[in-house]
């Protein structure tokens, strides 16, 4: 190395084609080809007659308030990605068996209660006492996996906390398929939630209801919490500057342990709410939800509680009117199928072209 | 203080215990002898905790800059009370369930069975039970502790002896096969009335391994010192003892279907295709820092696109069996087509994802592998790939008229691609490109600033890993001969992760151990197979924490990063001091 004659340095020549700014270009062409099937599928939906499968006004009423409720889970679940995201810089993949933790656990209770007759005769009673287990559980494991897996990592090159996070997501699924089986359990809905009831003219299941009113006062509860009490400070000072913080007297520990608490309150309370919708739970259940509760934090700018929030909701929407509205009009078999392949189209969609998000400051975006 | 934390150690292996308990590795395990009818596979978990808290307990800690060894008596009792503490735990649990009642308990936890009870008992009543686990715990974390504070030539050589024992054990169904194939006698080794090693054949193989182990440290070093001089060429690369290795290695693949028939060839046969999709990834991931979490794209390319080549028809009713699109190639024609068509799909789907930061492109790699999964198996797609009920009828890959379906012969052809992928990738890592990769992993923006293009060598890599794992697919096609959707699950693309991981990113040798263990080994053993994912991400995570470089890592790449590795070493002993994640160390040894 230590040679007598100075280096040469060659210029790098690109060719005039090399030059074109291809990431650009291919950019502009996929989003015009985005919103082109985006209007072409959604005009020929909307003037289907209904004889050849076009839907009522009726039907894509219903699909916006399923899709709304099914985005107030998603956007209790994506809190708890967004506010780790915030503090650690990491994506915690195993979230979604946090919240596949709590629901299952918390099912051999409601099972316990339903075949008691409690369920019925007690329902508010019942159902508190279930979502305190599920939250229990959901908070014990997010704090467990924080402490075992993330905390010895907190050094080290970014991708090792993300490959861990994969490694504990698939071993906490098999643990409670260890524990329980892998047969899929039918999960007790009180009397009290089945039916319709009727909302400014609107007909609402009213599971769907409570999910929404849930869904609300949790986030309420949380903005509050995060934006007045000195913990929450705290939390958004850690979010800013670990050091720093650090420096102030700020527990930096503590705060990460109660961001993943946190975390699992809401993916609990969202494994209840979930599981009353569907009707049943199974080791698997984390992954789907939890793939498109990250989609949701994405979307709305991930890191910010509201983003979260809105991005739960949009993208709630998206899966149920989206594949209806924009795949019928291809001619496209059984629609409702492709509802997860959808949330994944969306989620690259969005990380293509607006990886800051909704909210975001675009900070995402590096180099 | 130090009695505290001895205590908590063994508290957590006791929680491990139970944790083992209730996911089945203990209960549904009483049956797998190991050796004799002694010791089998539910005592070894049941014992092994205990063990390991006792071996951490006596473990030198570093204390104040000071590395602090204690002395065997100190250990002795170290382990000991570590090993009580675990006993006591796990008996506690055990009491609390023979009051409640297993009967009870299994209407939650379906491992708690009476025959569990019964075995954690030692077929006792509840008091001398628990008696008995507590005095057993004792005794392992007592051996655990004696053994660690043994002066190392006493030490290294019983390691391994009980080490390889218990492998010997473990591969009750593939040693005998192969003893049989080689004429030889094979009763005094293993019992053929209790499946595991007999006592005369687990201290044969003790000795000689201790035996072997002793030998190797009195006169190892100076006899690779002496080949090292006689090698001329000391790099650690060509190294001559690496290359013995490597050769006994590429001997045993060799002949390995040869010895062990036909069942075992078939697990093989599915590692090979495994390792396949391992080297592709490795150049990904450990060539050039790309996390791709939805590689069974390309596996489910490479399937499905040679099958629609060779002529492979639908298994849908009611439709005509022939695809929407279908050529009728040879097989050896289909694949450089096949090998084009995922370098081309990896530079599609690649270009506009590059520019992300690295986790996100993880996120977005896993979503278009699910959405390949979901449409695949979608009744829109029928007429192309049979949707559900998927495709059947896929080509041999004959040459002539020698056919490759027999598991035999398949694995024979895989290892014959592993050998030239590995071999590709192998020139590439030490080429101007791999230098570009390794450049742009470590740094990219300075990779960028030193005039690497590297939306260019990203592109590269994604193209030719890409088309390596469709190699893996088609492969697999080939082998299966049917193709359902069922096959392409995400789980594919971690479980390629993790074996990469396992063996170290980088490292080719390591994707072939990374292998033989995730996948071959829960082959092997079929009571096992329940838990195989349990173990891979036990090991995934044990691996992060514990040894981020893997069991056979990377040279080169080690050399590369001494910098980084002491920075590593820097939290791995904040693990120390602080408390070694117990559950996850010891499931992930006992894979």
């Amino acid at each position: 190395m230590a040679g007598t004659e100075a280096p040469r340095v060659e210029a790098v020549r690109l060719s005039r084609f090399e030059q074109l700014p291809w990431r650009r270009i291919i950019l502009v062409i996929l989003g015009i080809v985005v919103i082109g099937v985006v209007a072409v599928g959604a005009t020929r939906t909307l003037t289907l007659a209904k004889a050849d499968g076009g839907y009522s006004a009726g039907a894509w009423r219903d699909f916006v308030v399923q899709g709304a409720a099914q985005g107030a889970i998603f956007a209790m679940i994506a809190l708890g990605y967004s506010l780790v995201y915030g503090i650690l810089r990491m994506i915690n993949f195993a979230h979604g068996e946090v919240f596949m933790a709590g629901a299952f656990g918390s099912f051999f209770f409601a099972d316990a209660y339903e075949k008691s007759g409690f369920l019925d005769r007690d329902p508010i009673l019942a159902l508190a006492i279930i979502t305190a287990v599920a939250v229990g559980i959901s908070v014990g494991t997010a704090v467990l996996l924080e402490r075992l897996a993330y905390r010895p990592l907190r050094n080290a090159p970014r991708l090792v906390p993300l490959i861990t996070a994969i490694g504990a997501s698939l071993f906490l699924q098999n643990t409670f398929r260890g524990f329980f089986g892998p047969q899929p359990y039918g999960y007790p809905k009180p009397v009290v939630l089945a039916g319709n009831i009727t909302v400014l003219g609107v007909p609402v299941q009213r599971i769907q209801l409570l999910v929404l009113v849930v869904a609300v006062i949790c986030m309420t509860v949380l903005q509050w919490f995060v934006s007045t009490t000195t913990t929450g400070r705290s939390m958004r000072a850690v979010a800013q500057d670990r050091e720093i913080a650090s420096l102030m007297g700020i527990n930096v520990d503590r705060v990460i342990v109660i961001t993943f608490a946190i975390g699992g309150v809401l993916a609990g309370i969202a494994g209840v709410l979930y599981s009353l919708t569907f009707e049943q739970v199974q080791f698997t259940m984390g992954f789907r939800p939890g793939i498109a509760a990250f989609t949701s934090a994405v979307l709305g700018g991930i890191g910010s509680i509201g983003g979260a929030a809105l991005g739960g909701f949009v993208i709630g929407l998206l899966q149920a009117v989206g594949p209806p509205l924009i795949l019928t009009g291809f001619g496209i078999p059984s629609v409702f199928s492709l509802r997860d392949a959808f949330v994944f189209l969306v989620l690259v969609l969005v990380l293509v072209f607006r990886p800051g998000g909704l909210l975001g400051t675009g900070e995402a975006e590096k180099v | 203080m130090a009695r505290t934390r001895w205590i908590r150690m063994g508290a957590a292996a006791g929680v491990v215990m139970v944790f083992l308990a209730l996911v089945g590795l203990i209960g549904g395990f009483t049956d797998v002898n190991l050796i004799g009818d002694q010791i089998t596979f539910a005592g070894l978990m049941l014992v092994l905790p205990a063990f390991a808290a006792g071996l951490v307990a006596a473990a030198p800690r570093v204390e104040g800059g000071e590395r602090y060894e204690m002395r065997l008596s100190e250990a002795m009792i170290a382990a000991a009370v570590a090993g009580a503490a675990a006993g006591v735990t796990f008996a506690l649990a055990v009491v609390l369930a023979d009051w409640i009642g297993a009967e009870r308990i299994r209407t939650v936890f379906l491992n708690v069975t009476p025959q569990l009870m019964e075995f954690v008992n030692f077929g006792q009543a509840t008091a001398p039970g628990a008696l008995l686990i507590v005095a057993i715990s004792t005794l392992a974390g007592v051996i655990g502790g004696t053994l660690r504070a043994a002066p190392p030539p006493v030490r290294r050589p019983v390691t391994s002896a009980v080490i390889v024992t218990l492998m010997f054990g473990f591969l009750q169904r593939v040693i005998p096969i192969a003893l049989d194939q080689l004429k030889l006698e094979r009763d005094w080794l293993y019992s053929s009335q209790f499946d595991g090693l007999t006592w005369i054949g687990a201290v044969v193989v003790g000795v000689v391994t201790a035996g072997i182990s002793g030998l190797n440290a009195r006169f190892g070093e100076r006899l690779r010192g002496g080949l090292a001089q006689a090698g001329g060429r000391s790099g650690p690369t060509f190294s001559p003892v690496r290359l013995a290795t490597g050769a006994i290695a590429l001997g045993l693949l060799l002949v390995a279907p040869l010895l062990l028939g036909s069942v075992i060839s078939e697990v093989l046969g599915t590692v090979m295709v495994f390792a396949l999709l391992g080297v592709g990834l490795n150049i990904v991931v450990g060539y050039a820092g790309l996390l791709d979490l939805g590689y069974v794209f390309f596996f489910a390319l490479g399937a499905y696109s040679l099958a629609l080549l060779t002529g492979a028809t639908l298994n849908a009713y009611g439709i005509p069996p022939e695809p929407a699109i279908s050529g009728h190639l040879n097989f050896y024609v289909a694949i450089p087509i096949v090998m084009v068509i995922a370098a081309a799909a990896g530079v599609l789907v690649g270009a506009p994802v590059l520019r992300l930061r690295g986790d996100y492109l993880a996120l977005v790699t896993l979503g278009l592998g699910e959405m390949v999964t979901v449409l695949v198996g979608s009744p829109w797609f029928v007429p192309l790939v049979g949707g559900p009920s998927g495709m059947r009828g896929i080509t041999d890959a004959a040459i002539g008229g020698l056919a490759f379906r027999d598991p035999q012969r398949f694995y024979y052809l895989a290892l014959a691609f592993v050998g030239l992928a590995a071999f590709i990738s192998w020139r590439l890592a030490t080429s101007r490109i791999g230098r570009a990769w390794t450049a742009m992993r470590e740094d990219e923006q300075t990779a960028d600033a030193m005039g690497i293009s590297t939306t260019r060598f990203k592109l590269l890599a994604f193209a030719i890993g890409g088309s390596i794992g469709s190699l893996g697919g088609a492969l697999f096609a080939v082998k299966i001969g049917s193709l359902t959707p069922a096959s392409f699950q995400v789980l594919v693309s971690i479980q390629v992760l993790g074996l990469v991981i396992l063996g170290g990113m980088g490292s080719i040798p390591g994707v072939i151990v990374g292998a033989l263990v995730l996948v071959g080994l829960p082959g092997l053993l079929r009571e096992f197979e329940e838990y195989r994912f349990l173990a891979y991400g036990a090991a995934v995570v044990a691996v992060m924490v514990l040894r981020p470089q893997g069991l056979v890592p990377n040279v080169r790449r080690s050399r590369e990063l001494q910098d980084e590795e002491r920075a590593q070493d820097e939290w791995a002993k904040a693990v120390e001091e602080g408390e070694t994640p117990p559950e996850i160390a010891t499931t992930g040894a006992a894979t």
